[in-house]
């Protein structure tokens, strides 16, 4: 299996952490950020191949995050993964260049799904 | 028969009468409609209708006034040409008897053949005269011309004899005398040259007084006879005593003009009585003139007069009324009716209201929950992942299927939660053409079997040109299942289910799905679109079914309404347009 570098943003620490250890199995690599701040500090140095971001953060709305994530790196897919989003929200979030909408609980198949398919996307 | 009358009168009854929609009554503007029906009605009718009693009521008073002065001109005008007349009757005989003594001498009046040639000569210029006779100032008669003769008797004890001593001329009351005849004496004295004096007395016929009375006699409700100051009766009076005998009305007083009165008779009767004190410029006289009319004959005119206009106001009192009373009906109901649709449409969103709010809520509730699912899930993911995943778990089965179960459940609520929020997320808007009788059928497909089974008849009917529609046919599809599920559970073995469809307006559909089963009160109506709302006993119904429903044609762009009676059934209405209006629809991806 390709080796996948996954950023996960969300201030649900266990969740998180729970959800890294998961997808480390499945044999990505994940980093964990638990507000906007730290991870748009952490984009703007490395570059992930798939970032998973929740909208209600401590900090930063993650709106505000994705935008700031957009104007530094437009090419890395955002998932918007909320347990609180709106349909306004998920407008908002397709129209700033969001990936996809999800809602929680997630399905782990279906991320590995859509990381495979983001992996055979022609660059 | 009797039960027809009731509904013919039910329908047109007006509306506002009724006021059996309780559960509408808080968003009603006014509350009382009869009562502002019968104000207004009252104020219309009173507005018209005072006016024209109070003219009518004037009308009559001066009608009458200007009638009865009428009548006592006309009485007025009557007495006195009679009292001229009467008047003269006596004046020119007066005269005659006056130029006979100056004329002829004492002498010759006392030769009985002069006497007799005077007498002819009077009968022939005036007429009326019975005889003639001379009386000397002893009071004795010494001359006589005429059909009795009473020569020698004395008069010096009679009042006219005295009388006439005292103003040279006399005119008697009538009276019957020795003769047993009505007649009139007239005296007038002179004197002899000697100094002593004498008097020629005449005796007049009442008839010709009687005829000159009578020709002034119009009608047969006016009478002019003649009484005396003692008020006995001295010409012939239809109603008022017979000759001779005391007049029934009270004797006027004395008046040197003539007068009209407004009076009543011993037998009640209004009558108008004009008289006059009869006074000749030669010497007074006994007589009053009487001119009695009935009021009631005189007033015949004016009551036909008043008949019809009694009619007349009678008829606009009705006319009034019937107008005052369908005018105000009509508007009254109209104003009901403007009423009842801004109270039902209030109803309406309140209860949209009502519904958006619940959903906020259960969308609040929803997202809460997903939090701890999600960590729930990730967590006996993990568990799972590592008993696949890590080779000295892998063998054991029976805890990954308990992790299964953990992870089943949470799909589970995850799916009750997403049904919560009423977004049909998993659902992408698809809009296809959609033909009614085609989805109609379909989802009868799933209900065959247990209509057969329960003896249940389902009728459908979608006409023929009914078009197609644009709409998203999962939805419907959905929509159509619930109803008919929620139908199929009302009724009882061997009802009907009617499923009908008909264009309603140029662009839009509407779909009814009717049952003759148990119906729900009306209170309860409001409330069956909301979520966790259920009629259904025990835990038979979950309560999401109707709200899911509502929530899906809402997002078709229809309308859902519902009518219901208990024991008669329910109907289900669903307004759809033809060609939905498309959402903006972003490549979306679902987890669910």
């Amino acid at each position: 299996m390709k080796q996948y570098r996954l950023l996960i943003v969300d201030d649900e620490q266990r969740f998180a952490n729970m959800l890294a250890k998961r997808l480390r199995l499945r044999g990505c690599h994940c980093d964990i950020c638990y507000n906007g701040q730290q991870a748009l500090d952490l984009v703007r140095r490395e570059s992930f191949f798939l970032i998973l971001l929740d909208l209600h953060l401590p900090d930063i709305y993650g709106i505000e995050v994705l935008k700031r994530i957009k104007a530094t790196s437009v090419m890395t897919p955002v998932i918007i993964l909320t347990g609180h989003g709106t349909e306004e929200d998920r407008r908002t979030c397709m129209h700033e260049g969001a990936y996809a909408f999800w809602h929680k609980p997630l399905g782990i198949d279906e991320l590995m799904a859509t990381l495979a398919r983001i992996g055979e996307m022609p660059p | 028969m009797i039960d027809r009358i009731r509904r013919a009168f039910r329908s047109i009854w007006p509306e506002f009468y009724r006021q059996d929609k309780q559960h509408l009554d808080p968003y009603f503007t006014f509350t009382d409609y009869r009562k502002i029906w019968a104000i207004g009605i009252f104020v219309l009718v009173a507005t018209a209708l005072v006016p024209l009693l109070v003219i009518t009521i004037i009308h009559y008073q001066l009608l009458q006034e200007s009638v009865e002065s009428e009548l006592t001109l006309r009485a007025e005008r009557l007495a006195s040409n009679a009292r001229r007349a009467v008047t003269f009757f006596l004046e020119e005989r007066l005269d005659a008897l006056r130029f006979t003594v100056n004329e002829i001498a004492y002498g010759q009046l006392t030769d009985p053949d002069h006497l007799a040639e005077i007498l002819r000569n009077l009968k022939l210029g005036f007429g009326g005269l019975t005889d003639l006779s001379v009386i000397s100032h002893t009071g004795t008669q010494v001359a006589y011309a005429g059909p009795f003769n009473l020569e020698g008797r004395n008069y010096s004890n009679q009042r006219w004899f005295i009388e006439c001593q005292k103003h040279h001329f006399y005119v008697s009351e009538i009276f019957r005398g020795y003769r047993d005849i009505p007649h009139i004496i007239i005296a007038a004295k002179s004197f002899r040259p000697d100094g002593s004096f004498f008097l020629l007395r005449a005796t007049l016929e009442t008839e010709r007084l009687i005829q000159t009375l009578s020709t002034y006699e119009t009608g047969a409700h006016a009478e002019i006879f003649l009484i005396n100051r003692s008020g006995i009766v001295q010409t012939p009076s239809k109603y008022y005593g017979d000759i001779f005998q005391k007049i029934s009305l009270p004797v006027p007083a004395y008046s040197q003009r003539t007068q009209v009165a407004m009076a009543e008779d011993d037998q009640r009767r209004s009558i108008i009585l004009g008289y006059a004190y009869i006074s000749t410029q030669i010497a007074d006289s006994p007589f009053i003139l009487m001119v009695v009319k009935q009021k009631a004959g005189m007033m015949k005119v004016w009551q036909q007069l008043r008949s019809s206009i009694n009619w007349f106001v009678g008829l606009c009192t009705l006319t009034i009324l019937v107008v005052v009373i369908i005018t105000c009906t009509f508007i009254i109901n109209k104003l009901y009716l403007a009423d009842k649709s801004k109270a039902e449409t209030m109803a309406l969103m309140e209860q949209s209201n009502q519904l958006a709010s619940i959903g906020q809520l259960a969308a609040g509730v929803a997202h809460e929950i997903n939090n701890p699912l999600a960590l729930i899930n990730e967590t006996a993911g993990y568990v799972k992942d590592l008993f696949v995943l890590k080779e000295q778990f892998h063998q054991d089965d029976e805890l990954i299927g308990y992790i299964d179960d953990i992870l089943d459940a949470v799909e589970r609520c995850g799916t009750i939660t997403s049904q919560l929020l009423g977004f049909a997320r998993k659902f992408e808007v698809k809009i296809q053409k959609v033909s009614l009788k085609e989805i109609i059928s379909d989802v009868l497909v799933f209900h065959n079997k247990e209509a057969a089974y329960r003896s249940i008849q389902v009728h459908v009917e979608v006409p023929e040109d009914i078009p197609a529609i644009e709409t998203d046919r999962g939805k419907l599809q959905q929509v159509l299942v619930n109803l008919v599920n929620n139908a199929f559970q009302a009724v009882d073995n061997g009802c009907i289910l009617d499923i009908a469809a008909s264009s309603a307006g140029v662009d839009k559909v509407r779909i009814t799905i009717s049952d003759n089963g148990c119906g729900m009160p009306e209170e309860t109506l409001p409330k069956i679109f909301e979520p966790f709302f259920s009629t259904k006993e025990g835990d038979k119904g979950t309560g999401l079914g109707l709200a899911i429903t509502y929530g899906l044609v809402k997002k078709l762009q229809g309308e859902i309404s519902v009518k219901s009676k208990v024991l008669e059934g329910t109907t289900f209405t669903i307004t759809l347009p033809t060609r939905i209006q498309k959402e903006i629809s972003e490549n979306e991806g679902s987890t669910g």
